[in-house]
């Protein structure tokens, strides 16, 4: 019974651990989300781009693993400044629509441009920390738990709370608050819509990196990514399109569930039900309740 | 920078939205220095556009100045953007009280300090002086700006925007669907703010008799164009002013088109 009740918190600690990537990511589309009422198709595409640009600076070029993760944030900003200038600009009086199919064209072009520079092949990356559980944590807890899991519950739960900060305290984060709330009247008090505009797509640029590094150092620097990344649809679903904790616990929430259905449920599937969960679990929100758990309603009800 | 004593100059203006509808057919008007001035007329009638021309917001609705020019402190603003004319003092407060509800009424008021590069220090010296205006607005500095009244949101704009430092405020329909007492309060700071911060004011409104009795001069548009102007004393002593703006109606005309209209007949006739 408690081997049990053991083996439950491990697959729950372990779902709620990968997770908080899922969370990093939909927060890449609430920033986007919130300051120009797109979702970006794109991050997906970010996320495997920025992360074969990382491994392909370290193993093609020889740039050391700081240097060449900086590097690749750089890029990632420099993608931002593109997307702002080539596409955002001029489609600033376009139909969100309009917007909306552009950020699927520009998905197409980061892949094309990514497995044009450095080639189609899985690549390893290797973080230096190992998918295998905690000694110390397995001996003291009797929890089995990767280490790689617990660093990226910690990178994701640093990079949120740096957000965070940035958002709250910082000049740029109540540019980005006051477009997210009225961007008409953010503009006639002079804030440049283009600047924010710059910081959420490189905000989540840098975001998309970290997810891909975390997720490439387990199953490989693959296209799959960006199917992993799309994940985050059926998290902003549960969560609400536009809010930040809601992309967080909706994050955490479909990392525990498609873990725990994989492991007790995933057996009479016949497995990898992981791929699907997720969507299913979406579909009743979108059923019951639409707006997600923490969407626009919220505002109201304080 | 120029010795003009208009701050805003608006020569024959022509305004179509989509390339397709003309808002503006032909509108001219100007705004000494230091004064208030306001513009009068119904829904639809194009003060909205009017203001939007001058702030340059009118590309975000793609609007476009098809005709004629308009000159603030004696430039043309025809190159440029709404964040570059936040830069030469000229802020626009948009209508409907457009505040950032998730913000507070403090940051909301901050936020309008975004164009300029201040210190810490300078911002909440900077604060304190618009709380002198807005003194109500200090009281609920930390509430959320969504519950805040009406009158409170449209305080938070107006604060919002003198954050700026504006030369000129180009103010629409402050005074929109709130109670009387509230009206009185609006216009009583925006009178101090022209008075003792030497800002120079355009305002758009319906309520036409407060506005004239607040204002120096105003101007009348209906459907795009101009169709009347003067001092604010003759315009509210002006019997068509009071027929048709000032609800004192003898008979049931509605608009100076009417009125036009039936000079045209009596003249016919006499002829
Ligand atoms: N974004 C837009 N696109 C197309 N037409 C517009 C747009 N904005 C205004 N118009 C049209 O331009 C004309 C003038 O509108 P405007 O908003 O300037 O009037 P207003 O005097 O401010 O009216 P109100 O008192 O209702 O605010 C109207 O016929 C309106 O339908
Ligand atoms: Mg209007």
């Amino acid at each position: 019974m408690v081997e049990e009740l053991l083996f439950f918190m491990e697959v729950l600690v372990g779902g709620l651990l990968a997770g908080t990537m899922y969370s990093l990511v939909a927060l890449g589309f609430v920033l986007i989300f919130k300051a120009s009422a797109t979702f970006n198709f794109s991050q997906g595409a970010m996320v495997f781009f920025s992360v074969l640009a990382f491994v392909g600076f370290m193993q093609d070029f020889n740039i050391p693993f700081v240097l060449a993760f900086i590097l690749a944030a750089l890029l990632m900003v420099v993608v931002g400044l593109c997307t702002e200038r080539f596409v955002l600009r001029p489609l600033m009086n376009a139909s969100e629509d309009t917007v909306l199919m552009a950020t699927i064209g520009l998905g197409y072009v980061l892949e094309g441009l990514a497995q044009a520079a450095w080639g189609v092949e899985v690549r390893r990356l290797d973080l230096g920390i190992g998918d295998f559980p905690v000694p110390w944590i397995a001996d003291n807890l009797k929890l089995f738990i990767s280490a790689l899991d617990i660093t990226a519950g910690l990178v994701a739960a640093i990079m949120i709370i740096g957000l965070f900060l940035l958002f709250k305290y910082t000049k740029i984060g109540l540019g980005l608050r006051a477009v997210a709330d009225d961007a008409g009247a953010a503009s006639s008090i002079g804030i440049p819509l283009k600047h924010i505009m710059l910081l959420v797509w490189s905000a989540a640029g840098v975001v998309a990196l970290v997810a891909g590094c975390m997720w490439g150092a387990r199953a490989g620097v693959q296209f799959a990514l960006v199917d992993l990344a799309l994940k985050a649809l059926p998290v902003l679903i549960i969560g609400g399109f536009s809010s930040i904790p809601g992309a967080i616990i909706g994050g955490l929430i479909i990392g525990a569930v498609e873990k725990v259905l994989e492991v007790y449920i995933g057996p009479f599937f016949g497995g990898a039900i992981e791929g699907w969960a997720p969507y299913v679990l979406a579909i009743f929100f979108l059923l019951y309740r639409p707006e997600g758990l923490f969407g626009e309603k919220i505002i109201r009800r304080v | 920078m120029s010795t003009s004593t208009n701050i805003l100059d608006i020569k024959n203006i022509e305004v179509t939205y989509d390339n397709v509808i003309l808002a503006l057919h032909d509108v001219s008007l100007k705004v000494p220095k230091g004064k208030v001035v306001a513009l009068l007329g119904a829904n639809g009638a194009g003060k909205s556009t009017t203001l939007k021309a001058v702030s340059t917001m009118l590309a975000s609705e793609r609007g476009k100045v098809t005709k004629g020019t308009i000159e603030y402190d004696g430039t043309s603003i025809e190159k440029q953007n709404p964040s570059q004319m936040v830069g030469l003092g000229m802020v626009q407060v948009l209508e409907g009280r457009r505040c950032f509800g998730h913000l507070t009424v403090e940051e909301n008021i901050i936020a309008g300090a975004y164009s300029r590069k201040l210190s810490k220090g300078d911002i909440n010296q900077e604060l304190e002086k618009i709380y002198t205006y807005f003194i109500r607005l200090k009281e609920r500095r930390k509430s959320q700006a969504a519950f805040t009244s009406g009158g409170e949101q449209q305080m938070i704009a107006v604060a919002r925007a003198m954050m700026a430092k504006p030369k000129m405020l180009l103010l629409d329909e402050p005074t929109m669907g709130l109670a009387p007492q509230l009206v009185a309060e609006i216009f009583n700071i925006v009178k101090e703010l022209n008075q003792k911060e030497g800002v120079s004011i355009l305002l758009a409104e319906q309520n036409t008799n407060v506005a004239l009795k607040n204002s120096d001069y105003g101007y009348i548009i209906e459907t795009g164009r101009v169709m009347l102007d003067g001092t604010a004393q003759s315009l509210l002593s002006n019997d068509q002013v009071k027929e048709l703006y000032l609800g004192i109606s003898k008979k049931g005309r509605k608009n100076f088109r009417d009125v036009l209209k039936e000079e045209s007949l009596t003249k016919k006739k006499i002829n």
